[in-house]
């Protein structure tokens, strides 16, 4: 895992020199001899690299077991995530409740294994509740998908 | 002392069946948005913002989107004991201890525990506000940008090293909360920063937005990662109330973490996170048991959730009369409070008193509504346990989604939102801790907004936080903290070194 800190030690060197060098280049340090919109942001991003740098030398030795980011179960976080990516493409064309409805489905079928009837049923029955709740009780404007002409 | 007049005009308005029934109202559906995960109190309440338009008093409004908040307060422990997945980030700790008791068959207990602390809690919060707001109103009006600069650095530094493990850790955190908070339009200049040519990036990262990606969306990723498919509790749930001797280890705890989450929670930022967070750690060290801590020890649900009400009502402290919000929930109560002409600040007191006492005594009413809401109904909440995770966890992520939706009505922020779930995942498994990024990122813009006001004043200089004695002594105050820390962490290092040495010869 010390492996894995010292990505993150320079993930957030990158981070912290991305930070600096929009402070220094595009916003401005300082404003008519006052503290200008990239003040802050620069103080952080050095204060940010000092402590990646920290970071990355407080775990330099090798762990000495090898010890792995994902220990099991590592495509499921990534199915999910795909699963939601879908459903956040098709928001718009298919209408929130539509995309809930087939997020739960999809969820249920390719993560759980869920027999297909029971997914749908599922599925449905989130939909419909989405529906009564966000759009009938609490007026929320929910896109009703270009695909329906909304 | 207290307006003991102004009190009893404030009952009196509370009182009146409107304002009872936006009361109970907002009680309800705050503790309904507690125990939902993905829907917190501030989505809520902004959901909510358009309604206020539409009730003519200012009082009503504010004590419907109040029950909300602090209704909240006491439905977040559900979800937090029964799921492991906090309601909203007040109840992130309760996670740790609360849900390993509901492993053990002891749901009940926790969730009647964390009731009633939150009702004794929330009266202590509430007596606190009634003595305490009328002079530190008098107080703030001494507050400069230095005193607020002084003030948010402080609690910082607080929340930084007095939760987590790993110091370093929570400070590149902070760091991270305090970047991610600079991220769209400079409040004093208006120039747009870090946007890299993305317009939706102009405006800032919602609050919600980011509580929900690190704490919902993030959840759902690590705990997808078990591959075993089981309902989160097969066991009988029996004694659904806590035992007495539930109530003796936890006595202290509440009463410890009523008034710590009542100090804390004046702080600018503090609030109920940093409340809990503070209480869980006390807890631990008081406890003659610390090693229980993580495995179900009472205290650790006991405390922080006394801190986040307490501390829930106290936030209201500064907005009332500093104008400051502390946090996303009451940022929103000022925006209510706005919209309907009233400017919170030191001037509330003399100019609005009916609405500031009326506020305060519904707040009383409210916590006995929600006492009588949640004990009666912890074994509704328990049932919940029954539902396997495989079907939760599709609708938690279907809450996360459309509710961080229904606050802007952009998609742009469900991206957003997947982003930082991505983040929070990843974070969490190289041991990060979440709570300082969540609150720098509140403070963030309060902190830069008086710095550069304060070394305007100075022409410069930063001597102006050591010379102003209010600014002084916060600053005073959070320089001897981090010595102190470094001091101790050197001491321990120092006493191990000789151990190791020993050993290995």
């Amino acid at each position: 895992m010390k492996s894995w800190q010292r990505v993150a030690g320079v993930f957030l060197l990158i981070v912290a020199a991305v930070v600096i060098q929009q402070s220094i280049y595009v916003l401005r340090l300082f404003d008519a001899g006052q503290p200008g919109s990239g003040f802050m942001p620069f103080g952080l991003g050095i204060i940010l690299a000092i402590l990646s740098a920290l970071l990355i030398l407080t775990h330099l030795r090798s762990d000495p077991a090898k010890v792995r980011f994902w220990e099991e179960g590592w495509l499921r976080p990534i199915l999910a995530l795909g699963i939601m990516v879908a459903f956040v493409v098709g928001f718009n064309w298919l209408g929130a409740v539509l995309s809930v409805v087939i997020l739960v489905v999809a969820w249920l079928l390719i993560l759980e294994r869920k027999p297909v009837m029971v997914a749908v049923a599922t599925g449905v029955l989130t939909g419909a509740v989405v529906y009564f709740l966000f759009e009938v009780a609490l007026q929320a404007p929910f896109p009703r998908g270009r695909l329906f002409g909304g | 002392m207290f307006d003991v007049a102004g009190l009893l005009q404030g009952f009196a308005i509370a009182l009146s069946p409107i304002n009872l029934l936006f009361a109970f109202i907002g009680a309800f559906v705050g503790t309904a948005v507690g125990v939902l995960p993905g829907l917190g109190p501030a989505a809520t309440i902004a959901l909510l913002l358009p309604v206020s338009y539409k009730i003519g008093s200012p009082v009503t409004a504010i004590i419907l989107m109040a029950g909300v908040f602090y209704g909240a307060m006491y439905g977040g422990s559900t979800t937090s004991i029964l799921l492991n997945i906090p309601g909203e980030a007040a109840s992130v700790v309760t996670c740790i201890d609360g849900y390993q008791m509901a492993r053990k068959g002891r749901a009940g207990p926790a969730l009647g525990i964390a009731a009633i602390g939150s009702f004794i809690a929330g009266t202590i919060g509430v007596l606190g506000l009634t003595l305490m707001a009328p002079p530190l109103a008098e107080f703030a009006l001494k507050f400069g940008p230095p005193e607020y600069f002084s003030l948010t650095v402080l609690g910082l530094l607080l929340a930084t090293y007095l939760t987590g493990e790993n110091p370093l850790k929570g400070l590149i955190m902070a760091i991270m909360g305090l970047i991610l908070g600079s991220v769209g339009l400079d409040p004093l200049s208006g120039a747009v920063r870090f946007d890299f040519g993305v317009p939706d990036l102009q405006s800032n990262i919602d609050f919600v937005t980011l509580a929900m990606g690190l704490f919902g969306v993030g959840e759902i990723l690590i705990n997808l990662e078990q591959t075993e498919a089981a309902s989160i509790l097969t066991t009988k749930i029996k004694n659904l109330w806590p035992t007495v001797a539930d109530l003796a280890r936890s006595g202290w705890a509440m009463v410890r973490g009523s008034l710590l989450g009542f100090a804390v929670g004046i702080l600018p930022g503090g609030g109920a996170v940093l409340a809990s967070l503070v209480s869980y750690a006390t807890e631990k060290k008081f406890s003659k048991h610390p090693e229980e801590f993580g495995q179900g020890a009472i205290e650790g649900v006991a405390g922080p959730e006394a801190a986040n009400n307490s501390a829930a009502t106290s936030s209201f402290i500064p907005l009332l009369t500093l104008g400051i919000p502390g946090n996303a929930s009451t940022a929103m109560i000022f925006a209510v409070l706005l919209i309907q002409g009233i400017t919170p600040g030191p001037f509330l007191l003399k100019e609005h008193a009916p609405v500031f006492w009326g506020v305060v005594a519904s707040m009383y009413i409210g916590n006995v509504m929600l006492l009588v809401l949640n004990l009666p109904l912890v074994g509704m909440w328990a049932q919940l346990l029954r539902v396997p995770y495989a079907y939760m966890a599709p609708m938690i992520a279907v809450l996360t989604l459309v509710g961080v939706y229904s606050v802007n009505n952009s998609v742009f922020d469900i991206w957003t939102m997947i982003v930082m779930g991505i983040f929070g995942y990843v974070a969490r498994k190289l041991k990060f801790d979440l709570g300082p990024l969540l609150l720098a990122f509140v403070l963030g813009p309060i902190m830069e907004r008086s710095l550069r006001q304060a070394l305007l004043m100075s022409h410069g200089s930063f001597h102006i936080f050591f010379t102003r004695p209010i600014s002084a002594v916060l600053m005073g105050t959070a320089v001897l903290f981090v010595l102190g820390n470094l001091w101790t962490a050197r001491r321990t290092r120092n006493k191990r070194a000789p151990q190791l040495e020993s050993r290995a010869a």
